[in-house]
């Protein structure tokens, strides 16, 4: 029995020396399309004829409204093919490593930009295909993750700030607190959320404590942001969702860290039946401590189908598309026509909710993420650890 | 089984030919094993004691054992050993053996109902017990959370049976609610194999109990329980082994509470949403070193219990 | 005797608390699927009470219902092909392995045997964050979605034919292949005309456990999914708790359910015929070792 036992480990340990040996070879018959590693400069020729398609696009779930898609389908005579993410960072890991064979980014966020185009993932756009790349708000035009706006075009924009039930809690109290109003929440303890996202979740706790360099590597300012969201598990009970945009309107949050374009969402599409949009409310901080964000789409560097891929970025920026898309969306098209007063005129957004469409001062202005290095990335993630672990 | 009429004595002893052959057979499996089993885990530990594409943030596993390094491992053990993550996995074991406790305290004895005193009724119940293997997991906790929404059934009842007076709202994060839910989830997984060795107890040992005098009581707690004790730890193990690992029962449950967060949870973090996948395969091959006993006590019984039939 | 004392004494009176037990087990193990096929019928858009009965979530709601969602039904289907294909290729593997196993002395069995059982042993999510790691890192050049679903699935099933094969290839002994051999017959058609009918049953019990375990999977066919064209029901399920979800989360859930019962039930009608011997704790003892 013991020869047998060291017969089979002597074996094992064989067979792993073997396989150490072994899997190199194994890696190299892999496929090669993914991404080499080093930055795209050439974009595609001008003037090609677009390709037969499918298109193949990346998306967060629900991110874009499946009409405006089936109309492109119908303009172009081409199918579309829609893979849905969870994460920015699932993304990028698919896209590295050539799990995902896709022509569309449809949602980069402006921390990984930068890494998509070093890593050589993404491609320079070519602009003859694009025809209304003049309604782009002007502010995008030079966005600091994308010098040139060379590589993307934006989709959409949003702020972070508090949603909240107008009919529970009074919105003067909100506006009087800002941020405290969620550490106040002892009222509704159970019905309180953050955001599912360390940097969201830090910068709050950092803005509550008067800090606006949202972008420190400084631990001791992280390790206190920390400290000040662990006080929420005890607090309040916090839950950790993204899932505001229908909480709040259900009823089963009352306030949430949450993006702007949650209650425009939600008033459109996850009240219950017979209840006034007048029961959401959204504060954010003043401009220069609101933090706006924007997701933008780009072509990938491998892309089967580089000039539909152009085509389709176009045609979203198309002003009566993106109204379409986002009267079903609810997050804000950057585009100059979609104002405020247009989109609260046109009956998409109610009036109480003015608050959750940043101003042209909010873009400028605004606080903004920066990409961190991965020092950085691993300081954050090793405190959302600590805090998701339960403090 | 009756045997055909010629009767040969038959030199092996009844066992089959002692043939190489028949390894063939085996060894498309151990083959398919090896390549979709050992080596990913094997990829495990390469990821693990491997580096990060410090642009893309994609793992870069380190296939030579000889080129490993073990800090992330060193880094993430500092934290279990007297940091924020043993306070994980104390939470993680704590819910498991409360859910244990919950699956024998329920489970025992319907699984002795049924093996031992249910004459009439066993075949009914048998199917009724098996019926919840054929229902999707996930199915039974969307069952489960329809009914503890605030103003679902177990509300209305409680309220009802005036053991409550205003509705709890049970969705919001607290341990009771996932200790429910996994001893729900799990007792069908522990009742069957328990089921099976009390019913292979042999009966004349408790009769020969009860002959001599024991009540009933008596007889269960001399000779019924011992003899079913290795019955309830192969189901015990059975149970808790998928429930160290079980990371979507509780986030299902609580929507994202991190006062019920389990050593899964994290480990999903870490692979899925940041930029170490290293530390996430690291704490893989933590949790599987916790679970190493079990799992060793696990296959060594199994296969004791398989060379004794066919012996 | 007092009364409290003839209760207790009485065999019948004992087994009435335990009978009690049992059967409120059953009914909280099953009602609470009842009550989620129930919700599925809702006319309104309600997951925790009762509305006026309707299919709106079946086909009735022209985008919602599973019949026109894109995304509920192609979970469906993918559910489906997954299973089938996978108890297609498990169960002979299984089979085979088995009857392999079973043969084979020596160490090399005894090691194949281990390696064999560790799968059962090993918890889902080790499962899913290796199958995960070695399609994205090492056989790249797979597809991802199907085919990497698939091939997590099998190897995750693959142990679970083996032993219950395993337990029926012990009841049955080796006398009738032996039999089969002196009336002249080769290894192999002994094999194939004696032995494998007399798995018959074992086999169908297998198809049914990889079937039911493959459906249920959830853990690895989310870390191998490459999108919404790639997400199986137990996914669908999960995720629904994000996307505002109806009750057309519990039709999808009825369907598959409803598919599972009507495989068991023919799997066993099946059975029933084939089976010629045999008691129910050996082939129990099968899947349960």
């Amino acid at each position: 029995m013991r020869t047998s036992r060291r017969q089979f480990l002597a074996r094992s340990a064989q067979l792993g020396v073997l396989l150490g040996a072994g899997i190199p070879l194994l890696n190299a018959c892999g496929s090669d399309d993914a991404a080499s590693g080093s930055q795209r400069t050439e974009p595609i020729a001008d003037g090609l004829e677009p390709e037969k398609g499918p298109l193949r696009i990346i998306n967060y779930a629900d991110y874009v409204n499946p009409d405006v898609v089936a109309d492109f389908e119908n303009k172009y005579g081409v199918k579309v093919e829609i893979s849905t993410i969870d994460t920015d960072t699932e993304a990028v890991a698919k896209l590295a490593s050539g799990a995902l064979k896709v022509d569309v980014h449809h949602s980069m966020s402006s921390t990984s930009i930068g890494n998509l185009i070093q890593g050589g993932l993404i491609q320079p756009l070519n602009g003859t295909y694009f025809t209304n790349r003049g309604n782009v708000l002007a502010a995008f035009d030079d966005p600091w993750y994308d010098p040139g706006a060379v590589y993307s075009v934006p989709y959409t924009f949003f702020g972070t700030g508090i949603g909240y039930r107008a009919d529970r809690i009074d919105p003067a109290e909100v506006e009087a607190q800002g941020w405290d109003t969620v550490w106040n929440a002892t009222a509704f303890k159970g019905q309180v959320s953050i955001l599912d996202d360390e940097r969201e979740a830090f910068t709050m706790a950092m803005l509550r404590a008067g800090v606006t360099d949202i972008n420190t590597l400084d631990q001791a300012i992280i390790d206190q942001a920390l400290a000040d969201v662990i006080e929420l598990i005890d607090l309040v009970n916090v839950k950790v969702n993204i899932e505001g945009y229908k909480d709040i309107p259900e009823g089963t949050t009352t306030i949430a860290h949450t993006w702007s374009a949650d209650l425009i969402a939600g008033a459109a599409s996850y009240l219950p039946e017979g209840t006034s949009t007048d029961v959401l409310g959204f504060w954010h901080p003043p401009s220069e401590q609101y933090v706006v964000n924007n997701d933008s789409m780009g072509v990938l560097a491998n892309a089967e189908n580089p000039v539909l891929a152009h085509l389709y970025i176009d045609y979203l920026l198309d002003n009566a598309v993106a109204e379409k898309n986002f009267s079903w969306v609810g997050y804000l098209p950057a585009l100059a026509k979609l104002d405020a007063d247009f989109v609260i005129g046109a009956g998409y957004v109610p009036e109480n909710l003015r608050s959750c469409v940043p101003t042209n001062d909010d873009i400028g202005n605004g606080l903004k993420f920066k990409a961190l290095g991965p020092e950085g990335d691993a300081q954050y993630e090793a405190a959302w650890s600590k805090f998701t672990a339960g403090g | 089984m009756s045997s055909t009429g010629a009767v040969q004595i038959d030199p092996t002893g009844g066992r089959p030919p002692r043939t190489t052959a028949w390894a063939g057979f085996a060894l498309p499996g151990v083959g398919w094993l090896i390549a979709f089993f050992v080596v990913p885990v094997y990829a495990v530990m390469a990821v693990a004691f491997g580096s990060v594409d410090p642009i893309l943030r994609t793992p870069q596993p380190a296939w030579n054992p000889l080129a490993w390094d073990f800090s992330a491992m060193r880094s993430l053990l500092d934290r279990v050993f007297g940091g924020d993550l043993g306070k994980v996995f104390v939470r993680t074991f704590a819910f498991v053996f409360l859910a244990l406790a919950g699956c024998i305290a329920i489970g025992y004895p319907v699984a002795y109902f049924v093996a031992r005193k249910a004459a009439r009724s066993r075949g009914m119940l048998l199917a009724l017990l098996v019926l919840p293997f054929w229902i999707s997991y996930l199915m039974r906790m969307l069952a489960w959370t329809n009914l503890l929404q605030q103003d679902g059934y177990v509300n209305q009842v409680l309220q009802w049976l005036q053991v409550m007076d205003a509705p709890r709202n049970w969705l919001d994060g607290d341990w009771p609610t996932v200790v429910i839910g996994l001893v729900y989830g799990y007792v069908p997984f522990f009742i069957l194999p328990l089921y099976a060795a009390l019913e292979r107890i042999d009966g004349r040992l408790i009769e020969a109990g009860r002959d001599l005098g024991a009540s009933a009581f008596r007889t269960f707690v001399h000779i019924t329980l011992p003899l079913s004790v290795p019955g309830l730890l192969a189901a015990s193990v059975i149970t808790i082994l998928p429930m160290f690992g079980d990371y979507y029962t509780n986030s299902y449950l609580t929507s994202g509470s991190p006062r019920t967060e389990m050593v899964g949870n994290q480990i999903e973090f870490f692979l899925r949403g940041s930029s170490q996948p290293q530390t996430g395969a690291s704490l893989v091959l933590v949790l599987m070193v916790f679970l190493f006993a079990l799992m060793v006590y696990y296959l060594r019984t199994t296969m004791k219990a398989q060379r004794e039939s066919e012996r | 005797m007092t009364s409290r004392r003839r209760l207790f004494r009485n065999r019948h009176g004992r087994a009435r608390w335990l009978a009690l037990i049992t059967w409120l087990y059953v009914m909280w193990s099953l009602l609470p699927v009842l009550v989620a096929v129930r919700i599925s019928l809702n006319s309104g858009k309600s997951r925790s009470t009762f509305q006026a009965p309707s299919f709106r979530w079946y086909w009735g709601d022209p985008t919602s219902s599973v019949w026109h969602d894109d995304s509920l039904h192609s979970a469906l289907w993918n559910t489906l092909r997954l299973a089938g294909l996978c108890m297609v290729i498990a169960t002979p593997l299984g089979v085979a392995m088995a009857i392999g196993l079973q043969r084979w002395r020596g160490r090399l069995s005894r090691g194949a045997n281990t390696l064999m059982l560790v799968p059962i042993v090993t918890p889902e999510i080790v499962f899913g964050v290796a199958l995960f790691i070695v399609f994205t890192q090492v056989y790249t050049g797979l597809p991802g979605g199907l085919t990497t679903q698939l091939l997590g699935h099998v190897t995750f099933t693959m142990s679970f034919v083996v032993v219950i094969i395993r337990g029926r290839l012990t009841a049955i002994g080796s006398q009738f292949e032996e039999a089969a051999r002196d009336l002249g017959a080769s290894r192999f058609q002994a094999l194939r005309l004696v032995l494998l009918p007399m798995l018959g049953p074992a086999i169908f019990a297998s198809l049914m456990v990889v079937f039911a375990t493959s459906v249920d999977d959830f853990v690895i066919s989310s870390f191998l999914s490459t999108g919404a064209s790639t997400e199986t029901v137990p996914i669908k399920i999960y995720s629904g708790a994000r996307a505002g979800s109806t009750p057309a989360l519990n039709a999808l859930a009825t369907v598959m359910l409803l598919v599972t019962l009507l495989a068991v039930v023919f799997a066993s009608l099946v059975m029933r015929r084939m089976r010629a011997h045999g008691d129910t704790s050996a082939s129990l003892s099968g899947i349960t070792v």
